[in-house]
């Protein structure tokens, strides 16, 4: 699911979009989903589509990468874009075009911010519990990756994988889960015992709540040129919107 | 299985803004009986429940179309509050990487999660009179069954059954008698093709969760509740 080579880019990004306010690129990023899902002209969805291209060349990531990732939703699209063109190509046209935006604005946020700042942003609106599990789903998720790879990796070696035989493989592949899952428990129970001494009691302290997403660095200087950068962002987002709900005449 | 991977903007606000709210809704109830030290022990198994989850759908399954969920294996392992909360964080996380719209997070949940609790439920019936294996596979074939229908209900209705048919009349005799000519290679290329992926991977899935469960019934029966 590429979800290391994102993370390598969000982390390691140093351009002004990464700079940018992890809530104010959630804002954004909200605010260019609703135009796209407003709007039923080709031509604007189109440009909508430009939009987060063009923030993902100004940041700097990876976009062929990027373009693979969103090339999934298209294809899961191609179906429903099918049952469209029964009622018009331009319907089937947009809903493929709906599909790519919505994930180029996805993935220009996530391809710009850590996802931990991401969960930040979302604690003030979801409980705890949810950002916590969020938290360790994703701590779980590289570490159970790297376990996975490497059994599938064994299985190949060792000829118990076979891309024409189902049955084979999902025997194996079924003793290969179990190993994993036997694995999974087994951290969770290091992961309880590791967060009790640090003195976890259900929730994960955000450090620096209004310094991470709503505020940044301790420089002023870095500060002004964060609000001035977070200011930009979302005055071009409201540009686009406002400009995809007026109907131009021209 | 039965998730969507729906786009954005394909379904109306009229099933997404409900399913958010039916979605938040269980996961208040479900999130608000997990407390204190109980907590500290459940929140990461639930995090590593939602990380299996999402590595599931990276396995590969040879030529077939489609990728494993196990979220019923989830629900069997952890617990239905617990699979259902985990089905939101996997859901969401697929969400942020593109893999099906923002806007369906909780219809998605209601699916994915809806065969967690429903599994667990149902294995947790069977396993009393059967074996597990058996009891897990067919909790499974049925869980599945519901979802994906449920799932089939709700894209039909967002795309117009009429139009999701493989044959609708517009109303023109002519054009009726041409579907009619069409209908034989449209249900074999279409629907019925659908259909036909959908089936294997039920039971593609199925059969997985049974043998995962008769392997942690064998090395670790404690798992399995």
């Amino acid at each position: 699911m590429h979800i290391a080579a994102i993370d390598y880019m969000a982390n390691s990004g140093n351009s002004f979009l990464h700079r940018a306010r992890p809530a104010v690129k959630v804002i954004v990023s909200l605010l260019l989903l609703i135009a796209l899902i407003l709007t039923n002209d080709i031509y604007k969805a189109v440009l909508l589509i430009a939009v987060p291209v063009f923030l993902l060349l100004l940041s700097k990531s990876n976009l062929k990468e990027i373009l693979h990732l969103a090339a999934y939703p298209m294809v899961f699209s191609l179906i429903f874009a099918l049952i469209r063109v029964q009622e018009s190509w331009l319907a089937g046209l947009m809903v493929l075009l709906r599909a790519l935006g919505a994930a180029l604005n996805m993935l220009f946020l996530i391809a710009t911010t850590p996802y931990t700042d991401i969960f930040r942003v979302f604690s003030y609106v979801l409980p705890g519990v949810i950002i916590d599990i969020f938290l360790f789903s994703y701590r779980s998720l590289f570490i159970l990756l790297d376990k996975l790879s490497s059994m599938i990796r064994s299985i190949k070696l060792r000829g118990g994988f076979h891309p024409a035989k189902i049955l084979f493989n999902l025997k194996n592949i079924a003793g290969m889960l179990g190993v994993l899952i036997i694995h999974a428990f087994d951290m969770s129970e290091r992961l309880y015992r590791i967060y009790s001494l640090r003195g976890y009691s259900g929730k994960i302290p955000m450090t620096g709540s209004a310094a991470g997403a709503f505020g940044v660095s301790a420089k002023q200087n870095a500060l002004l040129n964060t609000l001035l950068i977070d200011i930009l962002l979302l005055l071009f987002s409201l540009i686009v919107l406002i400009g995809v709900l007026i109907p131009w005449k021209i | 299985m039965s998730h969507i991977h729906l786009p954005d903007g394909v379904l109306s606000p009229v099933f997404w803004v409900p399913g958010f709210i039916i979605c938040f809704a269980l996961l208040w109830f479900f999130t608000k009986r997990i407390k204190g030290e109980e907590a500290k022990k459940k929140i990461p198994l639930t995090g590593v429940a939602a990380g299996l989850m999402l590595i599931f759908m990276s396995v590969p399954l040879g030529f077939l179309p489609v990728h494993l969920g196990l979220a019923v294996l989830c629900g069997i392992l952890v617990g239905p509050a617990l699979g259902f909360t985990a089905a939101f964080a996997v859901n969401t996380i697929l969400a942020l990487l593109g893999h099906g719209g923002f806007t369906v997070i909780g219809i998605n949940t209601l699916l994915m999660g809806g065969e967690a609790v429903l599994g667990c439920y149902i294995f947790r019936a069977l396993s009393r009179r059967t074996g597990k294996t058996s009891s897990a596979v067919i909790s499974n074939i049925i869980a599945l069954l519901i979802t994906t229908a449920l799932m089939v209900l709700i894209v039909s209705s967002a795309v117009g059954a009429a139009h999701a048919l493989p044959i609708h009349d517009h109303g023109h005799e002519i054009e009726a008698a041409h579907g009619a000519e069409d209908f034989s290679f449209l249900t074999f290329t279409g629907w019925s093709a659908a259909a036909i992926i959908i089936a294997a991977g039920i039971l593609i899935e199925s059969f997985a969760t049974g043998l995962i469960v008769r392997f942690l019934s064998k090395i670790r029966p404690d798992l399995i509740h």
